[in-house]
């Protein structure tokens, strides 16, 4: 239950009522209320796969609701196309903003409708002046002349906002717009946003970056599994607050016994990579279970990957069992016994057309090899039949494409695939996400399971609550440097000292 | 060996629905067009299918990873030419080509044509996967370099003349049925067999269907489509020596305009110009129905070079129906564990 | 300073193909004192016309990133529909002998025709714009051959071949006298009226919006698929007077007329600075590709090196014509990144910058 708040006479230029929506497998959005006033800045948060994206989707007609209904200014649509999402005035930035690149700042601005003189052939000096004109009007200031693909991505975002404009929109959705700009950017870039709200324009600003929801919003909706958490003015809630609305409550613990051992088995030193993180230094016991926490763009995220081999490390010195962990691709990785659960299943986790037990098998195809490169079929049968009971996989038989399992099952399959490699270090990147609750409890049986058996495993995740069951330390990340260690049992563990910590320990624990 | 699974009836008569067209177009051309079911004219047909059949396992091959070989052709007319340049006794007269005068066994020789071919094929995969070259572009440039290559050597000119050792693959015949096509038979039984019960054939299908899930289970998809063009490249030298053992000539145009027939054949078959999907199976249908056409083509007596106007006719419609497939079947958009399915606009 | 560097290094760039004609020039002349004679000069692009022709096509198409590899069929056909119209049959034509200017006509219409089909199999059927091409590349060069019932047709009116085979003024020089052939002319004021469209006109623009990037060309209102049919009738167009310089200078046509062409005229667009990727380019840079790939030919056939070199020495000039368009990109993207990376502050002991 919502209840939209609001505070002024402002009417809405943007009211969504109920909007539902299902994908094979997963519902992505339930029975979403949301609307923007007119003149705001509406902010959206939730961490991936909350919904946003889905939401956002539905308004500019590129998804069909299931259910509901979507007001723009005064028509009430059931469900729109793209083109009348755009004549209705819904405009999106992308996070890599859509431009010609090749061509002209002017050129972009002037697209389809260059001014032309008397001959019909485009005057180059009146294309140059009326794209400043218009850029003045907004009081923006750029080299119209200059290719839009040798422009900061600052400026690309201002040009695409202002882009918008030109084309009439009255609600603009930006999609984290500050990635990778630096501060003196970002003071530009909420100026020029700011002075646009003066003269009416809406936007809808989805971010990660609390402080900045903070900075510029009026208002900010969050978001979790599909549904609406709550819509707050900024002034009557502050960051702790909001995390708690981010991060939820509804899991029941899991509690169990620790398996760590005092034998050391994974040590960081002095990890860095450049824009991400740096400073790492952590040491892993066997059967030890630890959680890494923290917003997005901690760090966390990129860590996992550049320690499989999926992005690049960065520098510093990764020891498995005292060996140097030499790793630079997965398969490597896969061999000197670290592997990886991604958060991205359909991207990485799975090949969704071909079948369970092929999914299964991938990495360990070399051991599976009898005469030159055939695989023995009946080892592998035999195998991928003791995971699908182990870990109690429901699927009509091996051979069901991947893609036709529900999201418990898949995730199931990973792990399968994973446990297969017979790995000393487990890296797992949000591993409930898109599970249900009862697979939850299965996985994470499986997770201690796999605990008991020597395995160290490091779980990536905002679920706090899920990590205090599990983990018998919980470590948190801040802008790339790792900042709190908390210990499971310990009398300052607590999930409020954990949030405050994830959102900068600016409030104190004792 | 069921495990539940039942038997897709529907499934197995859409995948194998092209064979039911090569029996229908068959009968059709045994009923309307006169000499066509003639044993003289089967063992042409077959011929032709036999050296087209090794080029398509090539280009099948790599179209399963989501890629195009349009080389091939350039490297059966290299490989040809070089062999006969060094088996070839050297002229003593004005005319034809002019052979190195190695005279070399076809036991060296044959070997120095594979590697070429092999050679060749991980060339163009480096340009692929390393410079992140567009590989239509490139493949097409490589049958250009290969042919002036095959056109310096051979100064243009026929070269005749192979050695009995070398022309036992293209030209033996038991009982008048030319081994060359059972040979063709052997190598789609065991390609097929390999690429489903092969690691390679995982591989193949895996980084084809999702390169970053392949790369996230352990392959490695530079070395996959590296791989996928040096067998190309393998079996464009094979086509090539079957080939010049049945004529026992060389000449650098040869095997113009196979390449595009090859693709047609692969497409026809079911091997998805996407990637991932497919069977060299399918493929080989493909290449049965298009040597089907040609041979009736020639048979009616049409100027040769309808032929041509033809096969790019089919390479049409051929797309064409690949196109089909790919409309109804909505783009899917993966998001942070969702799936976010693209409406069609 | 690092912008001063980089602004001379993108001069260098943008400008490099003209460095490599005049390097041409100069190399060839100072190989060959046959090559630096003024006949020779005016020759280079007079032999090159047709493929000139072509060029400006496919750069049309390029500009939307798009191919048409179907053009050298297109000039071939068309050529052959010219010679077979205008010859009398004791000459290999059909005899119907018709006046010039209608088989300039007829003859352009074919090649509206081809570009019509291209681009309605593009864009309304959604075909692969590589395929489609190649396919009508092999279904045009065999109509070519169907259609002509000798080898050749010849002995065309002294006016049909004027654009081809004509000359403009004669200078007299030594003993006899120098002609400009109107052709050189010709071609070099096509790629001027071909560089005003695209750079003047609201179409050329929108070709290169769609070139750059198809989506938000979209969203800025431009009809994609409009544009994208009207530059493959470009290309046909350009096909049909190709053909007719062809015809006009060999006075006669030939089913393997053009026969090869589309190596030279992929690899001079693209070293003219045309990309693969589309939205980048312009005729003039063309232009420029045209040159350096006839100042090769002529002065490689002068140099009496085997045409078969030259053969292969085509498709390696298109191979790294590709190459060097590949490694422009990741330039351009190692750039951003960098430009990204220093930006923050996070991690600063790792210097490398890694794309993916």
């Amino acid at each position: 239950m919502n209840t939209v708040k609001v505070k002024t006479e402002q009417k809405p230029i943007l009211t969504m009522r109920g909007i539902s929506k299902a994908f094979p497998g997963v519902q992505a959005l339930r029975r979403v209320d949301l609307n923007v006033l007119t003149g705001e800045i509406h902010g959206l948060v939730g961490k991936n796969g909350a919904g946003k994206t889905t939401l956002m989707a539905v308004v500019m007609g590129i998804q069909e609701p299931n259910e509901g209904t979507i007001e723009i200014g005064d028509r009430t649509y059931q469900s729109m196309n793209p083109q009348e999402a755009m004549q209705a005035g819904i405009a999106f930035v992308p996070q890599h903003v859509a431009m010609m690149d090749s061509l002209t700042v002017a050129e972009n601005i002037l697209a389809g409708e260059l001014p032309k003189n008397k001959l019909g052939f485009i005057d180059w000096k009146s294309v140059e002046r009326e794209a400043k004109e218009r850029l003045n009007k907004l009081n923006l200031h750029l080299d119209v002349t200059k290719r839009v693909e040798g422009l900061g991505v600052a400026e690309k975002t201002m040009l695409a906002i202002a882009k918008a404009l030109f084309g009439n929109a009255k609600l603009i959705i930006l999609d984290e717009p500050t990635a990778s700009l630096s501060r003196a950017d970002i003071n530009r870039l909420f100026d020029f946003v700011k002075s646009l709200k003066e003269k009416g324009a809406s936007f809808v600003y989805i971010s990660h970056h609390l402080e900045e929801v903070f900075e510029i919003c009026d208002r900010v909706t969050v978001m979790r599994d599909g549904r609406i958490v709550g819509t707050e003015y900024v002034s009557d809630i502050d960051i702790p607050k909001l995390i708690v609305m981010m991060v939820g409550e509804d899991v029941e613990d899991y509690s169990r016994k620790s398996t760590c051992t005092d034998e050391i088995v994974f040590v960081l030193n002095n990890l860095a990579r450049r824009g991400y993180y740096e400073d790492i230094n952590f040491e892993l016991r066997k059967g030890e279970i630890i959680g890494i926490t923290g917003l997005q763009g901690c760090g966390a995220e990129q860590l996992g990957k550049g320690l499989f081999g999926l992005e690049y490390r960065g520098v510093g010195e990764v020891k498995i069992n005292g060996k140097e962990f030499t790793a630079k691709k997965p398969i490597d990785s896969f061999n000197e016994g670290l592997a990886y659960l991604p958060q991205d299943r359909y991207r990485f986790g799975l090949i969704g057309v071909r079948p369970v037990r092929e999914n299964v098998t991938y990495p360990i195809l070399n051991r599976l090899i009898q005469m030159i490169n055939l695989i023995n079929r009946s080892k592998e049968k035999q195998i991928v039949e003791g995971f699908i009971n182990e870990l109690e996989i429901i699927t009509p038989s091996q051979e069901q494409p991947v893609r036709l399992l529900s999201g418990g099952n898949q995730q199931k399959v990973v792990f399968a695939k994973l446990a297969t490699t017979k790995p000393e270090i487990l890296i797992l990147h949000e591993p409930t996400q898109g599970v249900d609750v009862r697979a939850k409890m299965d996985i994470f049986r499986i997770v201690d399971e796999l605990a008991s058996q020597g395995v160290a495993a490091i779980i990536i995740s905002t679920e706090i609550r899920e990590l205090m069951g599990i983990c018998d330390r919980i470590i948190v990340m801040n802008n790339g440097r790792i900042t709190d260690e908390f210990l499971k049992g310990a009398k300052n563990t607590t999930p409020e000292n954990i949030l405050d910590a994830i959102e900068g320990g600016k409030n104190n624990h004792e | 060996m069921n495990n539940g699974h039942k038997i897709d009836w529907v499934k197995l008569f859409l995948d194998n629905f092209i064979w039911i067209i090569v029996v229908l177009v068959f009968t059709y051309f045994a009923v309307q067009v006169p000499n066509f079911v003639t044993p003289g004219n089967i063992v042409n047909i077959l011929l032709h299918a036999s050296v087209l059949g090794v080029l398509v396992i090539g280009q099948a091959i790599v179209l399963m990873t989501g890629n195009f070989d349009l080389s091939a052709e350039g490297v059966l007319s290299l490989t040809t030419i070089l062999a006969m340049w060094l088996m070839v006794e050297p002229r003593t007269d004005a005319g034809g080509a002019q052979a190195s005068g190695l005279m070399l066994s076809p036991y060296i020789v044959i070997p120095i044509m594979l590697m070429v071919g092999m050679l060749s094929g991980w060339l163009i995969g480096i340009m692929i996967t390393r410079l992140k070259m567009n590989n239509f572009i490139v493949t097409l440039a490589m049958q250009l370099v290969l042919r002036g290559i095959a056109m310096l050597i051979s100064g243009g000119q026929i070269m005749t003349g192979s050695p009995p050792l070398f022309n036992w693959m293209g030209g033996t015949r038991i009982n008048g049925f030319p081994i060359s096509v059972g040979v063709t038979l052997l190598m789609y039984l065991v390609v097929n067999y390999l690429l489903n019960q092969s690691k390679f054939g995982r591989e193949l299908r895996a980084v084809g269907a999702n390169t970053d899930a392949a790369h996230a289970s352990g392959f490695d998809p530079q070395k996959t489509v590296t791989r996928a063009y040096i067998i190309s490249g393998f079996m464009g030298a094979f086509a090539g020596w079957m080939l010049l053992g049945r004529l026992e000539t060389s000449i650098s145009t040869l095997g113009k305009g196979m390449t595009l027939e090859t693709v047609a054949a692969a497409v026809i078959g079911g091997v998805s110009l996407q990637g991932g999907l497919g069977s060299v199976g399918g493929a080989f249908a493909g290449v049965i129905l298009l040597s089907l056409i040609d041979n009736a083509l020639n048979l009616i007596d049409i100027d040769p070079f309808w032929v041509q106007g033809i096969r790019g006719l089919i390479i049409l419609v051929a797309l064409l129906i690949e196109a089909q497939k790919f409309r109804y079947k909505p783009k899917v958009i993966h998001e942070n564990g969702n799936v976010i399915v693209e409406k069609q606009v | 300073m690092k912008t001063k560097k980089n602004k001379f290094l993108t001069l260098i760039f943008d400008n490099l193909i003209w460095l490599l004609v005049i390097s041409g020039l100069i190399i060839f002349s100072a190989l060959s004192p046959s090559f630096r004679t003024p006949f020779n000069l005016i020759n280079i692009l007079y032999r090159s016309a047709a493929l000139g022709m072509l060029v400006i096509g496919q750069a049309f198409t390029m500009i939307t990133a798009n191919f048409d590899l179907s053009s050298e069929s297109g000039l071939g056909l068309t050529a052959m529909v010219g010679g077979l119209v205008l010859a009398s049959e004791v000459n290999g034509g059909l005899g119907l002998e018709v006046s010039p200017v209608l088989a300039i006509l007829i003859m352009i219409m074919v090649g509206l025709l081809i570009g019509l089909i291209n681009g309605f199999l593009i864009t309304r059927l959604r075909m692969n714009n590589l395929i489609v091409t190649i396919a009508m590349l092999m279904i045009l060069r065999g109509l070519v051959y169907i259609i002509s019932p000798g080898a050749t047709a010849s002995f065309f009116p002294k006016s049909f071949n004027w654009l081809g085979g004509g000359a403009l003024f004669k200078i007299p020089m030594g003993k006899g006298s120098l002609a400009f052939p109107v052709a050189t002319f010709f071609i070099l004021f096509a790629f001027v009226v071909a560089h005003i469209i695209t750079r003047y006109t609201q179409f050329g623009r929108n070709m290169y919006a769609v070139g750059s990037n198809l989506s938000a060309a979209k969203d800025s209102g431009i009809e994609a698929d409009k544009i994208i049919r009207r530059v493959y009738l470009i290309s046909g167009f350009c096909m049909a007077i190709g053909g007719l310089i062809a015809a006009g200078r060999l006075d006669s046509a030939t089913p393997r007329v053009g026969a090869g062409m589309i190596f030279p005229v992929q690899a001079a667009a693209v070293v003219g600075g045309v990309s693969l990727f589309g939205g980048r380019g312009t005729m003039i840079g063309a232009l420029g590709g045209l040159m350096l790939w006839s100042i090769l030919d002529a002065g490689l056939s002068i140099l009496k090196v085997s045409p078969f070199w030259i053969e292969a020495s085509r498709g390696l000039l298109l191979l790294f014509a590709v190459g060097l368009d590949a490694v422009k990109v990741k330039q351009m993207r190692q750039r951003a990144l960098s430009e990204a990376l220093s930006s923050t502050e996070i991690g600063l002991e790792d210097t490398r910058i890694v794309t993916d």
